[in-house]
């Protein structure tokens, strides 16, 4: 019934679609960040009207499921003249869900940053800007790392929803090979292992980087 | 506007299948994560191993590849899931898993003296579980609870891409059937539509969860001096 020399014949396939899977996730991953960097900044910094309008994309990101964020990026805007590529949608997709995540996950690690740091900057005539920059960020960084390497996982994860919109990344290509030589339990046993394998890398990814941040902290 | 008025019962219908999944699952998983966060703080030999590499395992695994196993891999061993039941399977294993983990978090919370203490005053495992740790772990189970289900909601919008009749595929048909009727797509007017709709729904969830969160908090003070009644 399982038959491995099917799966076998299977591999370079399923490695393109693990490539695109990577491609389109690490960029995303990066813009995400840039999002939450900005977004958080903003939100803490009570910037006029950015903040609230960063408060509402947060709350919509939140609060609806990312499919129909999908479908309304692939079907709703080029509807309304508005096109972009397959790719593009889908790295669009994944950035702005991110985001809104991120924005929240940084935005949790500004506010623990201590109030005596911002007054002995204020102090020290350091610029707002440059207290965010210098101080409040990178020590911000460190509270929140966990969670947003969470959600940089969660990315990875949700890259798998853009096969529905064609995007030949890895789950795509596996229902794909199901639709047309009917071996599911091959292709699943191989997308479990493989998105298995992809969280687990991330996850001791994220743990090293965690020690190496708190390095100064530890005793 | 016009496909609203012309499409309501058909909208509704949507909306109730939609609600039908979340309930089905929440139910499913939330039976799911309290017996099986329960078990794994009891240290039986082997079995906390099994629920923590099937807890993973379900974590890892995407949504939507969860769901289409079941919906793809079930009739080929002899299986036959309907689209519903592969959906609301996929998605209660999926929160059943997330669900257990936020229970154990919220049990293994709670500290080791409560555990002794009341062991030293005589009470059973049960009772233990039953009037010590489970009242105070819910304070810290709740809010995130409330998340898992706002994403449980979420989640069954994939539904629509196996066949199930919930809200978003009752939108995608709209959108088909209109642009083929009037040869221009309503999609931009039918997902914005579909968004707002999830939106109302899931900050209504969040809402409630704040408001029950708060007074949960204010409930717990108020009984906080009470001596513990038992059966």
């Amino acid at each position: 019934m399982f038959d491995p020399e099917y799966l076998l014949a299977q591999v370079p396939g399923l490695l393109r679609g693990l490539g695109m899977t990577l491609v389109v996730t690490a960029i995303s991953i990066a813009l995400a960040a840039a999002i939450g960097l900005v977004g958080a900044a903003m939100r803490i910094q009570r910037v006029p009207v950015l903040s609230q309008l960063a408060a509402a994309y947060v709350e919509l990101i939140r609060n609806t499921p990312i499919l129909v964020q999908l479908f309304f990026l692939f079907y709703g805007l080029p509807a309304v003249g508005m096109k972009m590529s397959l790719f593009w949608t889908g790295v669009v997709c994944l950035t702005l869900w991110g985001g809104a995540y991120q924005i929240e996950n940084l935005r949790g690690g500004l506010a623990a940053v201590d109030r005596g740091l911002r007054e002995a900057a204020l102090a020290l005539n350091l610029r707002p800007r440059n207290f965010m920059r210098y101080v409040a960020v990178p020590v911000a960084l460190r509270v929140s790392l966990p969670s947003m390497l969470n959600t940089a996982i969660s990315q990875l994860k949700n890259s798998s929803y853009l096969q529905t919109i064609g995007l030949a990344e890895l789950t795509f290509v596996a229902l794909d090979r199901v639709a047309t030589d009917f071996r599911a339990l091959e292709m699943f046993a191989a997308l479990g292992v493989i998105y298995v394998a992809l969280v687990f890398a991330l996850s001791a990814v994220a743990a090293r980087l965690e020690t190496r941040l708190n390095r100064p902290y530890a005793t | 506007m016009a496909l609203l008025f012309d499409n309501w019962v058909f909208i509704s219908k949507g909306l109730v299948e939609t609600f039908k999944l979340a309930g089905v699952s929440l139910l499913c998983a939330t039976l799911l994560a309290v017996v099986l966060g329960t078990v794994s703080l009891l240290r039986v030999p082997y079995l906390g191993k099994v629920i923590r590499g099937a807890v993973e395992l379900f974590r890892a695994v995407p949504l939507i590849v969860n769901i289409f196993f079941f919906y793809f891999v079930a009739p080929t061993l002899g299986m036959d899931l309907s689209p519903f039941a592969s959906v609301s399977l996929g998605l209660s294993l999926w929160g059943g898993a997330n669900g257990t983990e936020i229970v154990r978090g919220g049990l293994t919370s709670i500290s080791a003296h409560q555990w002794q203490s009341a062991r030293a005053l005589g009470l059973t495992t049960w009772q233990v579980f039953r009037f010590i740790v489970w009242p105070q772990a819910l304070k810290s189970i709740l809010p995130p609870y409330a998340g898992l289900l706002t994403l449980m909601v979420q989640g069954t919008s994939l539904g629509a891409l196996v066949g199930v009749g919930e809200f978003l595929r009752t939108g995608q048909i709209i959108v088909e059937r209109t642009a083929v009727m009037q040869g221009e797509s309503p999609a931009f007017v039918v997902y914005s539509a579909v968004l707002l709709t999830y939106f109302v729904i899931c900050s209504c969830i969040s809402q409630l969860s704040r408001h029950l969160e708060r007074r949960f908090r204010a409930a717990a003070w108020a009984e906080a001096p009470r001596p513990l009644r038992m059966e």
